[in-house]
């Protein structure tokens, strides 16, 4: 009976992680279109009132409250050393999971999720130009066109 | 079911020996240069405690050193024997300890608890007789007594050697329960009364038990040892026969007290022999040895037997008298009950008690015994018993409980829940909704409201603050240790060990202490002759001291002796590439930070207590968790002072909300001194641009909150401002902040991990609309 019940389990995850794999939530940063793996993306929430954070680098834009818990905020414009622009009502915080640490990362505008077959994704070319570039961990290919896959480790810890 | 219900059985189990221990090490140490007789009685009645609650849990293990302890105490208390080597005596208690300790901590991670207890036990043992050989002459006299007095009273039913013989057949002899039979038959003639196991020899698991356990018959016989056994070895197909008797020494080797048991029933109890089937029944699992006269219970003559002349039990058993007291006691429709120890070495105390025995046993008749049992034994009045330590004669009797224990995981709970219970008190009594609107009976139902939750959530807090004493006694036994291990010689003294500091924090200051406290003995004390060629007191001196200040509990060790050796720190720092500027703007405070990093010891030698570099980085890092720090004043040849901070709580504070910069922060209440509209008459500067003000004659330096903070300020004249004196111990500044908003209790939640420590920033909170405000960390204006 119990061996049963694992086992239905077990295929109950695997389908769960097969859902998944693949998707690809996509948004804009200064015209660019970027794209981070679903499964590390906890939610999508519009901008909130930041509290600034004092003697931090200039894109942490500081702390939000999200229902109870306190996570602080990427402005992804900063992290890319873009210009700044004002947020407007299309300017979303897409909250990752990274590791055991929760943050918001603010994007100028969400565009959808995306299905990227392994063959649709190849690596960025080796010479690292742009500061932005390092950041970008492979390059996916679709029909309207190429969007980077972001890199969460380094965004968050280089 | 099971399980839940012993895991939390466990659980209980392991805080309230934890807590016993603690408790019993402590006195032990607390009174090394002599015991009092009340002193003994108390780790008597602590090591019962364990001994007794170890049993029950079945960790036989830890329940067989302390009874070689708890014995070593019963003679102290018994025989009050005046020569003895109380240093010695607390190394082998101490040693128990240990050994109780480390069983304890295989119990909390779910290990066997297989440790052998031997050691122990045999060096009790040991110690014992030694003590014993030196008052040979009062137990003899008193074994005497014992003996006139029991044989004064009651006519024992048994011979006076007791032996038990197990005996192993040939293998190929066949039929052992026949051979056995024999056995039985042979011996009958010269004893007077037997037990045999296997019981019974008819059935069929007789031979197999015995082929693999061998023939075990237990008797009194009033032959000598040699006489037995010759009869013994008459027998046929015998292999090999191991014949011991029990003598004084054989027990006290073994660890086995004797008694000479006898009990009579009421007189309308009926039954009898099914009665004291009951009692020879409950000994038995406890008994090492035990015959019974009548010897044949289930027939019927046997009631008739007993109820005129009683039951008698010779019984051997690893248990004490008061256990054995207590088991007996349990029996209903007692009328007697006279346990006499076998041999000297309790005669008094049990004369006196069997006479109080029986008076209890009449008054108890039909109650339960164990509600008038002189040993209180349950739970709940032992933690009771715990509480109220200091005077433990008054907590022995006492209805109802004053203490009880509490899982930490509910009182987690409730502070959480408190932490909401403030933020939805904010949201609602300060909803924007109600701006602007008359309601003066709202107004007068939230003050009573504010009131009360203020008050549910000090109770909380208290509930969780712990006295740091337990903490603060246990580097006694450190300081002990080392001073044994090291030839140095030191005390210890401990001042404002009652200071009471949150339940999460005081489990991160524990390593802390120890290891300052060790360092300063490593490092500080000198040894007695190095000290003495400084023209010091021999004895070296360290203080252990908590003190109250401000929202902060400081923790100060000061030791006298050699303090630190600046120059090698800095050769060090160098060495391991820590210098961060130029080495002459180092000072001293800065220079002693080194020995906090990890990897840092300037000890070339690596004794056991130190050396290797881990340790003190420890320290900072204990403290960094609960947000406190730690300084180091140190004087060559005059000894050095290490000062650690610590945050009183973590949970919920009072906190003034103010504006700055646009924003608002929250400086904790305990912290302000005064605030006030600021004059700008009374603001100077000095060449290097810092601000200073006069406040009724004391001059504090300015920090404008959002110049500290690299933020724009909103409001640029001084005049439009409020100026804040602002404390942190001994230090106080005065702050500038744009605004003042207003009191209120703040749950203090900690700035997400991703960014890293932020000077003057000791946390956040939420306001009532949702907003977050940064808490203020005032020490972050002192310290350059």
């Amino acid at each position: 009976m119990s061996v049963t019940m694992d086992n239905d389990f077990m295929a109950e995850d695997r389908s769960a992680a097969d859902i998944t794999r693949n998707l690809y939530l996509s948004f804009i940063i200064e015209e660019e279109q970027y794209a981070v793996e679903i499964s590390s993306i906890k939610e999508i929430i519009g901008v909130v009132p930041i509290t600034i954070v004092p003697q931090t680098e200039n894109y942490i834009k500081g702390i939000i409250n999200l229902r109870g818990d306190i996570i602080p905020v990427i402005d992804m414009r900063l992290r890319f050393m873009k210009q700044e622009i004002q947020y407007d009502d299309q300017t979303c915080i897409v909250v990752v999971l990274y590791q055991d640490y929760i943050l918001g990362l603010i994007v100028d505008r969400i565009i959808g999720v995306y299905t990227l077959d392994e063959q649709m994704i190849s690596s960025p070319p080796n010479a690292k130009l742009s500061y932005a570039n390092q950041f970008v961990k492979n390059i996916g290919r679709k029909d309207e066109g190429i969007m980077l896959l972001l890199d969460l480790e380094k965004i968050l810890f280089v | 079911m099971a399980d839940f219900d012993r895991e939390s059985m466990l659980e209980m189990f392991s805080f309230e020996m934890n807590q016993l221990v603690d408790q019993l090490e402590q006195t032990i140490i607390a009174s090394e240069s002599g015991f009092s007789s009340d002193f003994i009685n108390e780790v008597f009645r602590i090591m019962h405690t364990i001994k007794g609650s170890a049993a029950m849990m079945l960790f036989d293990t830890i329940a067989t050193a302390t009874h070689a302890a708890e014995d070593l105490f019963f003679y102290l208390r018994e025989e009050k024997p005046t020569d003895v080597n109380y240093s010695e005596l607390t190394d082998h208690v101490l040693a128990c300890m240990d050994f109780i300790k480390e069983e304890l901590g295989k119990i909390e991670q779910g290990v066997p608890v297989n440790g052998n207890p031997d050691k122990v036990v045999q060096d009790i043992t040991a110690f014992l007789a030694g003590l014993k050989g030196e008052t040979v002459g009062e137990v003899a006299v008193a074994t005497e007594e014992a003996k006139a007095a029991a044989a004064a009273e009651i006519t024992s039913p048994f011979g006076n050697h007791r032996y038990r013989v197990k005996i192993r057949f040939d293998e190929e002899a066949q039929m052992e329960n026949v051979r056995a039979f024999a056995v039985i038959n042979n011996l009958k003639a010269y004893t007077l009364g037997m037990v045999c196991e296997p019981e019974d020899l008819t059935s069929e698991d007789a031979i197999p038990f015995i082929r693999v356990n061998g023939f075990t018959v237990s008797f009194t016989s009033n032959y000598s040892y040699d006489t037995i056994f010759d009869i013994l070895n008459k027998g046929v197909y015998i292999q090999d026969i191991f014949l011991e008797e029990y003598t004084k020494e054989n027990e006290e080797m073994e660890g086995l007290n004797s008694f000479d048991v006898f009990l009579k029933f009421d007189e309308g109890a009926q039954m009898e022999n099914v009665r004291a089937y009951t009692v020879v029944n409950t000994l038995k699992p406890y008994a090492d040895y035990l015959l019974h006269h009548p010897a044949d219970l289930l027939d019927e003559g046997a009631a008739a037997v007993i109820q005129t002349k009683g039951l008698h039990i010779d019984l051997a058993t690893a248990q004490s008298y008061d256990d054995v007291y207590d088991l007996l006691m349990q029996t209903i429709y007692l009328k007697e009950l006279k346990i006499t120890p076998k041999y000297g070495q309790a005669a008094v105390a049990t004369v006196a008690e069997t006479v109080l025995a029986e008076d209890t046993a009449i008054v108890a008749n039909d109650v339960p015994a164990a509600a008038s049992a002189p040993v209180v034994d349950n739970v709940a009045a032992d933690a009771q018993a715990l509480a109220a330590s200091a005077n433990p004669a008054a907590a022995k009797r006492s209805s109802g409980q004053a203490v009880i224990s509490v899982n930490v995981s509910k009182l987690d709970q409730l502070l959480k829940l408190m932490g909401e219970l403030v933020i939805v008190e904010a949201m609602v009594t300060q909803n924007p909704e109600l701006e602007g609107l008359q309601l003066e009976n709202f107004h007068r139902e939230v003050r009573q409201l504010k009131k009360i939750i203020k008050d549910v959530q000090e109770t909380v807090m208290t509930m969780r603050l712990v006295s740091l004493s337990g903490t603060f006694f246990k580097m006694n036994r450190i300081v002990r240790d080392m001073c044994k291990a090291l030839n140095k010689d030191c005390v210890l003294d401990i001042v404002g060990e009652n200071t009471e500091v949150d339940k999460n924090i005081i489990e991160h200051i524990g390593d802390p202490i120890m290891h300052i406290v060790r360092n300063s003995l490593d490092h500080g004390i000198e040894t007695p002759e190095k000290r003495r060629a400084a023209g010091k007191p021999e004895r070296g001196r360290i203080v252990l001291e908590a003190r109250n200040a401000g929202s902060e509990v400081w923790i100060i060790i000061e030791d006298d002796g050699a303090g630190l050796n600046k120059d090698r720190i800095m050769d060090k720092a160098r060495a391991n590439g820590l210098l961060k500027k130029p080495e002459n703007e180092y000072t001293d405070r800065e220079i002693f930070q080194f020995i906090f990093m990890p990897g840092f010891s300037t000890n070339e030698v690596v004794t056991s207590y130190s050396g290797r570099g881990v340790g003190m980085d420890v320290v900072n890092k204990n403290l960094e968790f609960v947000g406190g720090s730690v300084v180091v004043d140190s004087a060559p040849g005059e000894g050095s002072v290490f000062t650690m901070k610590i945050p009183l709580t973590l949970a919920i504070i009072e906190g003034m909300i103010i504006k700055a910069a646009g924003a608002k922060y929250t400086i904790p209440i305990v912290s302000i001194r005064d605030s006030f509209r600021p004059n700008p008459e009374d603001i100077f500067m000095d060449p290097n641009g810092n601000e200073m003000i006069t406040v009724r004659g004391d001059h504090y330096n300015v920090v404008r909150l959002h110049e500290f903070f690299g933020l724009e300020g909103e409001v640029k004249e001084t005049k439009d401002g409020i100026m804040m004196i602002i404390e942190n111990g001994d230090d106080a500044v005065c702050l500038f902040v744009d605004d003042l908003i207003g009191e209120q209790q703040v749950v203090v939640k900690s700035i997400p991990k991703y960014i890293k420590k932020i000077r003057g920033v000791s946390g956040c909170t939420l306001l009532g609309n949702g907003e977050i405000s940064l808490i203020i960390d005032v020490a972050g204006f002192f310290d350059k």
